[in-house]
């Protein structure tokens, strides 16, 4: 067996109701007044009340002003809240927007300084104060992922964040709190987690039995229950499947990496405002068609382990992987082409310029190809 | 054993390196048009270079404590650099099991990595060329 490095720094509670007891885990990790990262839609929802009823009043700040695309003068902002209230602890309820702001806030608290001096890779040397993570989607994987990213609009840039230090000391999932998400959200979410797996266990360094077990699994869920939970949001069981297959992807893609399909998913949602999970899921037919001539054991081993493919041949088995990927996409409503998304044609200088975006993406290092500019403006041109 | 025997032998090599590159052209027009200023702290042995393409024009090398503040900064044990440079280090292992940090927009850096591939072939010759010869000239 290869060596490894496998990193799961995350506590992770899963049950109905189990939100509930987040100013219990807040006790446990020390905290004594929390600063709760969330955002407006979900404070209207009401989902918060079980949440806040755990707490005393005096106990918590809220910050609900984190936007779906969320930026460093949202992150200074929550980081001033903490400051002026006293804070030592950061609860992030939401989804990957808030729990990535939550992220980032946690630097700031923690250590102080300027933020820019931490963006990076294994660029914080020192654990930060705890936060503890509820996911309200299914798919992002945020509440136990090692990495943040948010964006400076002001310079039109992301900035990535990454350090095992940054992961959420605790995730709380509750399938509850996920049964009101709108059968799109759903449906692009879970592609999103999808495609997490797909690349985890086909990227460069997926040498882990752990992520591998970690991926198969998840994609099991995903294949058996995103259908019923897309199209029954209070199928329960599904919704619980869901949530934690998407909490199972993230710990996968965050020890392995992702690839081609996340870089140019990047790199069009930069470009157009796409919704991520909804861009991924477009792109990964063509990601893997690309990556099929490295990789067709990879994929057929996991179209074997699903029950996709009982082929012995490695092409025809990715093939069929591929094609139930199709088909899930599509039995859950999703448009499979960009152009549905209201993606203008491209001239060739923007197609340039968007496949530079992709290739200077750090997702795509963890590709099982490399990959050229003209190859990347092919599967664009294909995915359109 | 260290791959590298002190600081100075660390520099001269990659300062070599560095200098060789730039005057490569498949290698120093990709890196002068990045504009970026670049930063390579190692320890064990200790030592820094600084490539400095900030205006487009000029790309400037630097071994050494520089008063210079670089847009990526990369941080790792000397061996790492060692290896990478050999083509035995994967850089995104290196950065997912803690080897290498990155500091700064870390995209930027990575778009290099392909750009510095001929370097591969370079590096061994320069290499075996200073490895011992800066640490006898150092120990007198």
């Amino acid at each position: 067996m290869n060596p490894f490095v496998f990193h799961c720094p995350t506590k992770v509670s899963f049950g109905e109701h189990m939100a509930a007891t987040a100013s219990d885990v807040v006790r446990d990790y020390g905290g004594t007044k929390t600063l709760i990262v969330t955002d407006e839609v979900l404070v209207k929802t009401g989902i918060l009340q079980p949440i806040l009823s755990g707490f005393a009043k005096d106990d918590y700040v809220l910050f609900t002003e984190v936007p779906p695309d969320s930026d460093i003068d949202v992150v200074n902002r929550a980081a001033t809240v903490a400051r002026e209230a006293g804070c030592n602890c950061i609860l992030a309820v939401g989804g990957g927007s808030v729990i990535d702001t939550a992220k980032v806030v946690n630097i700031c608290l923690s250590l102080g300084g300027k933020l820019m001096e931490y963006q990076g890779l294994n660029n914080l040397d020192t654990r930060l104060g705890p936060l503890i993570a509820i996911p309200t989607t299914a798919g992002t994987g945020s509440e136990v992922s090692m990495v943040a990213m948010v964006k400076d609009h002001a310079e039109g840039k992301k900035l990535l964040f990454g350090s095992r230090f940054l992961a959420p000391d605790c995730a709380i999932l509750d399938p509850l709190l996920i049964v009101s998400l709108p059968p799109k959200l759903t449906a692009a979410t879970g592609l999103d987690a999808l495609t997490h797996n797909i690349e985890s266990y086909t990227a460069v360094i997926s040498n882990s039995i752990f992520t591998d077990a970690l991926c198969i699994e998840s994609l099991r869920l995903i294949f058996e229950y995103l259908p019923r939970a897309t199209t029954h949001g209070d199928d329960l069981q599904a919704r619980a499947a869901t949530l934690v297959a998407s909490a199972m992807a993230g710990v996968a893609f965050t020890n392995s990496g992702v690839g081609i399909v996340h870089a140019l998913a990047h790199a069009t949602g930069a470009k157009f405002g796409t919704h991520h999970g909804l861009t991924n899921s477009i792109f990964l037919p063509h990601g893997m068609q690309f990556n099929l001539d490295v990789v067709s054991s990879r994929y057929a081993l996991l179209a074997r382990n699903l029950g996709f493919s009982n082929s012995s041949n490695d092409e025809e088995a990715a093939r069929a992987l591929i094609s139930a990927i199709e088909q899930l996409s599509t039995r859950v409503g999703l448009p499979n082409r960009l152009r549905d998304l209201g993606v203008p044609e491209l001239k060739d200088t923007q197609l340039d310029e968007l496949a530079f975006l992709a290739s200077t993406d750090p997702a795509i290092m963890f590709n099982p190809k490399e990959s050229s500019v003209d190859d990347i403006i092919a599967i664009y041109e294909r995915a359109y | 054993m260290s791959a590298f025997a002190n600081t100075d032998e660390l520099q001269t090599i990659m300062v070599e390196l560095w200098n060789t590159i730039k005057s490569d052209p498949s290698m120093s027009t990709k890196l002068l048009n990045s504009k970026l200023i670049v930063q390579f702290r190692y320890r064990e042995p200790d030592g820094i270079i600084t490539i400095d393409c900030r205006d487009g024009k000029q790309f400037l090398v630097y071994g050494g404590d520089v008063k210079i503040k670089p847009e990526v900064e990369m941080a790792m044990r000397s061996d790492v650099a060692h290896e990478f440079w050999i083509g035995k280090v994967n850089v995104p292992v290196a950065i997912l099991t803690g080897k290498m940090m990155a500091k700064g927009p870390v995209n930027k850096a990575l778009a290099l990595l392909p750009v510095l591939k001929p370097a591969f072939d370079i590096y061994p010759e320069i290499y075996k060329r200073h490895r011992g010869a800066v640490s006898t000239k150092v120990s007198g």
